[in-house]
């Protein structure tokens, strides 16, 4: 990320009346053509571009704002339902948790996951300076559908099956600090409580 | 015998079956139920729409012998809400292991009734190696003499109650967890 200090004020102030983040083009001079050309690359997907973004810095008085990492995984040769599952189970953890739970899962994804976990925190403690490397938690990992390849499947007595190869990709967040507390379950009595608020909310409409 | 004709959607099983049919009709099939009648009297109910021949209505006539074969199909689609509710069911969700420690003697992380994996893996190697040495001295398979084996380390000496036994030398500092005697 090194782009010139005085390209950097002059998009400021040609962008600050539409949104207070903008993108950091690798390496060009004019911030606004957010259209990357690359010949070399199909797509770059929006998971990647979003670990481009760059805040204004903070004012004194505002509270840290924790680092965000975003990494993820493409075409992964495991299918996206199966993925979810181990998604699932890391939600919300923190990564010293997850790698744990991870290491001794017997599912094909976990080792993908696994490994993906570990590039992010070293990719994070690299460039995106956060200072321990275990001061970090999942805040979302998702599972995407890849591309689906249809094959022949031969039965006995010269029946076939149309079959599909499936893929998938991984995203992962990763936020600076520990993981959140988990949410208390919803008791009847809360229900109950909401039941009633709603009833007491309730007013005349359309009158003088 | 009732004939309950179902259109499947596969054309190659509807060919074969339709083939198997005419072979049994024609009498070019002798050795199918042993000389007996065929015991079933519908055909195989396949997902399609059924069509009856006329004359019959329904698929219980009053002459059927009762041996009809219903195969179960679904009569719906799953919507996407119900299969989402049986898929991310907490019965079908990962639990989480609550029996992962560290070991004490690498720090990796080890399963409360298994042992350490690495700890695991580093005996094996030194093993590996171990033998290679025992397969240099014996030269050959069938070869094991019949007194027992001691491995010395560098800077090691056999001691009096090593007397009889065959010494494997190995080329290097006695590790930590191989432990002497």
């Amino acid at each position: 990320h090194a782009s010139l200090p005085s390209g950097a004020a002059w998009a400021r102030g040609l962008l600050s009346w539409a949104r207070p983040e903008r993108w950091l083009a690798s390496g060009s001079l004019f911030p606004l053509s957010c259209i990357h050309s690359s010949t070399s690359l199909q797509k770059i997907g929006k998971w990647e571009k979003k670990n481009r973004i760059v805040y204004p810095p903070q004012l004194p008085g505002e509270p840290r704002r924790p680092a965000e990492i975003y990494h993820c995984r493409r075409e992964i040769k495991y299918s996206k339902d199966k993925m979810w599952y181990l998604a699932k189970l890391i939600k919300g953890m923190s990564i010293d948790q997850a790698l744990a739970q991870l290491e001794f899962s017997d599912k094909k994804g976990a080792k993908v996951i696994k490994e993906v976990l570990l590039e992010a925190q070293e990719m994070a403690v690299r460039k995106h300076n956060v200072e321990f490397k275990s001061n970090l938690h999942i805040a979302e990992s998702q599972t995407g559908r890849g591309r689906y390849v249809k094959r022949l499947r031969c039965h006995g007595k010269g029946m076939f099956g149309m079959m599909k190869i499936s893929r998938c990709h991984y995203f992962v967040k990763l936020v600076e600090g520990p993981p959140p507390p988990p949410e208390p379950p919803r008791t009847g009595f809360d229900q109950a409580k909401e039941y009633v608020q709603q009833l007491r909310n309730r007013t005349l409409v359309h009158t003088l | 015998a009732v004939l309950v004709l179902v259109h499947s959607p596969l054309p190659r099983l509807r060919a074969l079956l339709q083939r198997c049919w005419g072979r049994l009709e024609r009498g070019l099939w002798p050795g199918v139920f042993g000389g007996q009648s065929p015991p079933w009297g519908a055909a195989l109910a396949v997902q399609g729409p059924a069509l009856v021949p006329e004359g019959i209505s329904g698929a219980e006539a009053p002459g059927l012998p009762g041996s009809v074969v219903w195969m179960a199909a679904p009569k719906h689609r799953r919507t996407i809400e119900v299969n989402r509710c049986r898929r991310r069911h907490p019965s079908k969700l990962i639990e989480i292991k609550r029996n992962i420690d560290v070991c004490p003697e690498c720090g990796n992380l080890k399963q409360k009734h298994v042992l350490c994996g690495y700890c695991y893996a580093k005996v094996k190697e030194e093993t590996r190696l171990i033998r290679m040495e025992i397969h240099k001295k014996e030269g050959g398979p069938f070869n094991a003499p019949t007194v027992e084996t001691v491995v010395l380390y560098e800077g090691e000496k056999p001691t009096e109650k090593d007397e009889g036994k065959r010494i494997i030398e190995r080329a290097r500092k006695r590790p930590s967890w191989f432990v002497q005697n």
